[in-house]
């Protein structure tokens, strides 16, 4: 984007916003205020509104994107989504956390110009940088709930926030009574996945509630898996030993995604394939 | 304005010091503060964004021939903006070289240059001691500093004593930075994909000096 195009973008809504305070991202009240754009906001509900438009057809096995800590990696984001148009079949993309990395509001709307040019609706679980200051609450503001669930082509996608250390280990975080509740109910779907940002073997999550997290998702019926960022490298493996098979992503700067097929064989247990994407 | 051309460039050329340090501080204090008690302020403002509040009021100080400025200011952000309500104290050092008078009633600063140092309080998530490692983030999360560039326009108030200071309203405009905008842009290779406009805040305000 040139400095004169962005410029424009930027300032195109002003003359209006400053006979309403507060529309126009270059008038900023403070980098920790989410003041500006009025376009990027409630995007999990919009690309939720998006996936709800565009139904696959039952039975279809459903191919997504998975990646993580797209943080301050900006140009790595523009080549990431060149790639990503390329393939074909996928349904959506999902980040898991670390949007940004100051816990800034423009951060996150940096990150959201570039992979909003995806074909793609994409998805997001708050990580630990997205909450530093008052980035929970422009996490919000931008992109929507921190624990959330739905459901696309029969899976049953479960987003949770684990970034434990950001509340201070206050025993809460993560809301194993709200992921006990979502992953018990499969609501019609045929198998599940779950995404959070810290892995529960990492020092950032609430070891206290380890043992509850991670039996929660080992007595979940039908878990593909549990999707992890933070590490920025790509792991994957029965951390615990229990079945649960976890998989981490690389951060954007890794230049590399994953593609995750998920489908029911014929006795209905879930099944993968995992792909990874260097570009 | 051709005529204002040299002098321009005279008076940017000299030695600012120089010519402050050639007149006696009594001399000074009497043409310029008219005996007024040091600490007076000689200006008060008031400020829109620019990182430094919805609304900021501020004081501040003018010295070196009235092109250096030292101000500070106190703002506001209400919850509805930012998830709490933010008070931001605001340092700022600004230099005006130039001085282009307009009309006898109009005065144009095409060009002030400085720098600001913020400290944001009521952020939500601000550390608690333990919460984190040594060096976990290397960043602060509620001190800022950053550079500013902008210009103003004055309105010369009628003075009642011909020695008094210039009495005037200047609107002023100021584009700036901080910190953690100015690692975004210039780490990684982000200068491939940031764009220096993409990172610029604007602050609008109303200064008198009396």
């Amino acid at each position: 984007m040139s400095l004169s195009t962005s410029f424009r973008l930027r300032a195109s809504s002003c003359a209006a916003a400053l006979t309403l305070l507060g529309g126009c991202e270059i008038l900023e009240f403070s980098p920790n205020a989410y003041n500006g754009s009025k376009d990027q906001t409630n995007l999990t509900a919009k690309h939720l509104a998006r996936l709800a438009a565009n139904p696959l057809p039952p039975g279809d096995t459903l191919r997504f994107v998975f990646s993580g800590d797209s943080q301050r990696f900006y140009d790595h984001a523009e080549n990431l989504v060149k790639s990503v148009n390329q393939q074909r079949g996928l349904s959506m993309m999902v980040i898991a956390g670390d949007i940004s990395d100051f816990g800034l509001a423009r951060e996150m709307r940096w990150i959201d110009e570039r992979l909003s040019k995806l074909n793609i609706p994409y998805l997001t679980v708050i990580g630990n940088h997205d909450q530093v200051g008052n980035g929970r609450e422009a996490y919000q503001h931008i992109f929507g709930p921190l624990n959330y669930s739905f459901i696309y082509g029969d899976t049953k996608f479960t987003f949770i926030d684990t970034n434990s250390r950001e509340y201070n280990f206050n025993g809460k975080i993560p809301d194993v009574p709200w992921l006990q509740q979502q992953v018990s109910n499969l609501q019609g779907a045929k198998r599940q996945v779950v995404m959070s940002h810290v892995p529960p073997d990492d020092g950032d999550f609430d070891s206290r509630l380890t043992p509850a997290y991670t039996n929660t998702l080992a007595t979940a019926p039908k878990l593909v898996f549990e999707l992890n960022g933070h590490r920025h490298s790509f792991r994957i493996g029965e951390t615990f030993n229990d079945g649960v098979t976890y998989i981490n992503s690389s951060s954007f700067e890794r230049d590399q995604y994953i593609i995750l097929t998920v489908w029911n064989d014929a006795n209905d247990q879930p099944k993968y394939r995992l792909k990874t994407v260097h570009f | 304005m051709r005529q204002f051309l040299p002098l321009l460039l005279l008076s940017a050329a000299t030695p600012v010091l120089g010519q402050v340090a050639a007149t006696t501080p009594a001399a000074s204090a009497a043409s310029t503060f008219e005996a007024r008690p040091w600490y007076r302020p000689n200006h008060v403002q008031v400020q829109t964004a620019g990182g430094m509040g919805l609304l900021a009021a501020g004081v501040g100080y003018t010295t070196l021939r009235d092109r250096l400025e030292a101000d500070v200011l106190v703002g506001y952000v209400p919850e509805k903006h930012a998830g709490s309500t933010l008070s931001i104290f605001t340092a700022k050092l600004l230099y005006s070289p130039y001085t282009l008078p307009l009309s006898d009633k109009f005065v144009l600063r095409p060009l002030t240059i400085g720098i600001y140092g913020s400290y944001t309080h009521g952020t939500i998530n601000d550390e608690v001691r333990g919460q984190y490692t040594k060096g976990y983030y290397w960043f602060s999360t509620d001190t800022r500093i950053g550079p500013l560039l902008g210009g103003r326009l004055s309105y010369l108030r009628p003075t009642t004593t011909p020695t008094a200071r210039q009495r005037r309203i200047s609107a002023y405009y100021e584009l700036g930075s901080n910190d953690l905008y100015l690692v975004s842009l210039f780490t990684n290779a982000n200068r491939k994909s940031l764009s220096p406009a993409d990172v610029l805040t604007l602050g609008l305000g109303l200064k008198m000096d009396f």
